[in-house]
């Protein structure tokens, strides 16, 4: 009984350890795989004729002519979609309508006014009388009773043929009161409030659809509205605004809402704005002209402000910018720091108390370099330029993130010196070399891999961190670096997919609109990041194969 | 004896390459190179000394700017009154206003929401990372543990905002849709993440730690019988303690330093849980504190001052815990090196 206890017991155990492992990589495989995945969409994807604008007004790409041709196509596709929404905004947006109402009764007023034959008087006794039927037609648009309104109507008819109008702007209002007149029996009154709160839906799902009206000046518009949908994707998740109507619903007493969806075949039923749907549901195609595209260039192009288009190349830029620089500086000291450790130092208290400086280093937490380089890296550029330059720049970011690497450089390289088999030390000493030609042409070549690694590591560390730059010179929004003259650049702020994939997901309403971009941002981070560490992991396998004598 | 002229030739040949010089040189001797030797082993001192450098420049200048937010005042009267106010506000009130007027700066909050996520993160991570230490240094063969390292390695190599991002994105809806949590961004989404976060580094450190053991100890075990188990629970982790719990330490530290994570997914709530066990509570964190308010706050003001206190707390807690574990380590070696 007690063994088979204690077998169970083993076998629990071992159960739960290698469950421990099922589980990280299964964390590891959930972690990453949305995150790739979903960020590939960035650059494969159905791009609409939107697209193709946006690359030809954005970036110069494309062939003009074949696109004028084919927004030629695709607006007449169009066409009926606006004409039918016209139509219907007739109808419910009276407010539209009594201005019109009013335009009409000044227009004769001042037609009165140059008509000959006219006297004073009877001008005015004109326009009173036309002023009586003006504000019957604006009662008939106001009121919500069909039979009422359609008194009102007669009433103004009544008085078509009054001649003191005829070859008058006076004409028009009664050819408003008969367009009105028909529009009254194709929709109920009583619904006009919810018709109009509808249509504003509509009208904005289908802004966001086709982008601004054909011909209408997009100057001073902000980015995410110069264009219409451009992915197929955006398509659908706008034509679902477009198609359905969202509503909350109370099921029972007490309990949280419950969204319930609603067909606008069924919301603006019966009105002329039922055949919209149908007809925007069966030319989808026509009216997008999809095409499956592979936008390579995201990783090169920059991108508008909040990301709606465009891509991150402006941010690989400052990351391998900062990232590179920052090796730089670390690289040389992380180096020598470590030969020193290695080759000169004995074991005493001051060798002790570097070694504890180096993992006092390894330990502060992330954020405590950024506010270090902000009261130091920051400050420092700011005297040293007499205040000519703002101190938060790509110098002050690679500068601190070089302390943040330092000691991983220095720790991998001390790894790899030691590995150095000592005989090679011993041989190049015996054939007399001094100690310092041995180190520089024999043990150093030999620890190189291994310093490479260590180096490769730590610019992965670099290309991910974010809270260090926060203060030092990231930015949301800046021009890209290579706008920027030939030696101006370390002294600008700098975009970087670290702090970029932090502001898509948190701060920015526009990029919240646009999910591809904000998964495409991470997965371009991880997949710098996971580049550089397969290649310093094939490194060191190649090292220790070396080292093994293979 | 003659000298024959290709025995001088041979000589003058040697002369010329050095070979001639006597293998060691007194400094009197060879001044020239003494000096460049010492001073060569100065420069390389001086360039080691670098950490050391920064290290101080780090401790000197975040204390400088701490300082600052307790030492007001002329008389000595009055600073020491103006600084007991100050501690007894920064460590006995919850209340964080720091743009109020007047300002309040009290940080009870934000360090227990330090140790909320720490604490919560460490209760996961531990087990996780000890039992797949376990697996990696005795259940698992060779070849599995190629691949379950790389995996180990790949967890730590991910960026932590894209971890971040990851507990926004994905994590956050999850919690509100199928638990029906208020708010996603909380403890418990932060702590999870964290956790995974901390895991490579607990691995990593305990597992050398067990390896360490050696095999005499476990075949001893093996021997009277034991099972793996019994081996494992009873012999070798008392065995490793020292190591373990400085792996337990290093990952606790990454956890409080951790800023991204907490930032996107802690909620950002100045407040301390209530109920206390509730994790679904949104908090906010020293780290996230200093990020959220760092970027916009006037230089010089006390709110500024305020945030590079947090920092100093922060590197204080960390140095000390660094400390702690480098000391443990340094006793694993030490008894590792005994047979």
């Amino acid at each position: 009984m007690n063994v088979r206890l204690r077998r169970i017991a083993n076998r629990g155990f071992t159960g739960a350890s290698v469950l421990s492992v099922v589980l990280l990589t299964a964390a590891l495989l959930i972690i990453l795989g949305p995150m790739l995945f979903k960020g590939t969409t960035a650059v494969f994807f159905h791009g609409t004729v939107e697209f193709r604008k946006v690359q030809l007004h954005e970036f110069s790409r494309g062939d003009p002519a074949a696109l004028a041709k084919e927004i030629a196509a695709t607006e007449k596709a169009r066409e009926p979609i606006y004409r039918l929404l016209d139509e219907f905004r007739r109808g419910i947006d009276t407010g539209r309508l009594e201005g019109e109402a009013r335009h009409v009764y000044r227009e004769l007023g001042k037609q009165l006014k140059h008509r000959k034959g006219v006297g004073p008087e009877e001008r005015i006794r004109i326009r009173r009388f036309f002023r009586g039927l003006r504000n019957t037609l604006i009662d008939a648009y106001e009121c919500t009773d069909k039979d009422e309104a359609r008194a009102l109507l007669k009433e103004v008819l009544s008085h078509a043929q009054d001649e003191r109008l005829a070859g008058t702007v006076g004409e028009r209002l009664f050819r408003m009161a008969r367009d009105y007149q028909e529009l009254l029996e194709t929709f109920d009154l009583g619904k006009r409030e919810e018709y109009a709160a509808a249509l504003d839906e509509v009208q904005q799902a289908v802004r966001n659809l086709f982008g601004p009206e054909a011909g209408k000046s997009k100057v001073g518009m902000p980015p995410e509205d110069r264009f219409g949908a451009h992915r197929m994707d955006m398509v659908r998740r706008y034509a679902d605004d477009l198609l359905y109507a969202e509503t909350w619903v109370e099921v029972e007493k007490g309990r949280p809402l419950v969204k319930k969806r609603i067909p606008r075949e069924e919301q603006f039923a019966g009105t002329t704005l039922e055949p919209l749907f149908g007809l925007f549901r069966d030319n989808v195609d026509a009216m997008f002209r999809p095409r499956f595209t592979v936008y390579w260039q995201y990783f090169l192009d920059d991108a508008v402000p909040g990301h709606y288009f465009g891509g991150v190349g402006e941010e690989i830029l400052g990351t391998l910018t900062v990232t590179a620089l920052a090796i730089a500086f670390a690289f040389p000291l992380g180096v020598i720091s470590a030969a020193y450790l290695v080759e000169v130092a004995g074991d005493n208290v001051v060798v002790r108390f570097i070694r504890m400086s180096i993992n006092t280093l390894a330990g502060v937490p992330s954020i405590v370099f950024g506010l270090f380089g902000l009261v130091f890296f920051v400050m420092l550029i700011q005297a040293l330029s007499g205040g000519a330059h703002k101190g938060e720049c790509v110098l002050a970011c690679a500068l601190t993130v070089a302390v943040l690497v330092l000691p991983v450089i220095i720790r991998a390289s001390e790894e790899a010196i030691r590995a150095v088999p000592n005989s090679y030390k011993e041989a190049a000493l015996a054939l007399g070399a001094s100690r310092l030609r041995c180190f520089v042409t024999v043990q150093l070549p030999a620890a190189l891999p291994g310093i490479l690694t260590g180096v490769i590591l730590s610019l992965s560390r670099a290309a991910g961190e974010t809270a260090p730059f926060l203060f030092v010179g990231a930015a949301a929004t800046t021009d890209p670096l290579w706008e920027y003259a030939a030696w101006d650049w370390p002294w600008q702020q700098v975009q970087m997919l670290s702090y970029g994939a932090y502001d898509v997901a948190m701060n920015d309403r526009i990029a919240g609109m646009v999910p591809h971009q904000q998964w495409g941002m991470v997965m371009t981070l991880i997949g710098l990041v996971l580049i550089l560490n397969i290649l310093a992991i094939l490194v060191r396998s190649r090292v220790s194969r070396k080292l093994r004598g293979g | 004896m003659s000298q024959s002229p290709e025995d001088s030739d041979r000589r003058a040949a040697a002369a010329s390459a050095g070979f001639d010089r006597p293998l060691l040189l007194t400094p009197r001797e060879d001044l020239l190179g003494y000096v460049g030797s010492l001073t060569g082993r100065a420069g390389l001192f001086l360039i080691a000394a670098s950490s050391v450098l920064a290290v101080f420049l780090i401790f000197v200048f975040i204390a400088r700017e701490a300082f600052l937010f307790f030492i007001q005042g002329e008389t000595p009267a009055e600073i020491a009154e103006f600084l007991w106010n100050r501690v007894c506000e920064v460590f006995g009130s919850t209340a964080w206003y720091p743009e109020q007027d007047p300002a309040e700066y009290g940080m009870l909050a934000l360090i227990a929401g330090s140790f909320y996520v720490t604490f919560g993160s460490v209760l996961v991570a531990v087990p996780l990372g000890l039992l797949t230490a376990v697996c990696l240094s005795d259940i698992f063969p060779f070849t599995l543990r190629q691949v379950a390292k790389p995996v180990v390695e790949l967890l730590a190599a991910i960026p932590s905002v894209a971890y971040g991002f990851f507990a926004v994105m994905l994590v956050k809806p999850w919690l509100q849709e199928t638990f029906g949590i208020p708010s996603g961004a909380n403890v418990l989404n932060a702590s999870l993440i964290l956790a995974v976060m901390a895991v490579p580094t607990i691995v990593s450190v305990s597992e050398d730690a067990l390896t360490a053991v050696g095999r005499p100890l476990r075949e001893a075990s093996y021997a009277l019988g034991a099972t793996r188990a019994e081996t494992m629970v009873r012999v070798v982790i008392p065995a490793a303690h020292n190591g373990i719990i400085a792996a337990v330490i290093l990952g606790m530290m990454r956890a409080v330093g951790e800023t991204m994570v907490v930032w996107m997914a802690a909620g950002n709530a100045k407040q301390i849980p209530h109920p206390w066990w509730d994790l679904t509570e949104s908090v906010r964190t020293m780290t996230a504190t200093i990020a959220q308010e760092g970027m916009d706050t006037a230089r010089d003001s006390m709110h500024f001052h305020s945030l590079f206190t947090i920092g100093l707390i922060l590197l204080v807690f960390t140095f000390v815990l660094n400390t702690l574990s480098e000391f443990l380590l340094g006793r694993m070696k030490f008894r590792g090196a005994k047979p």
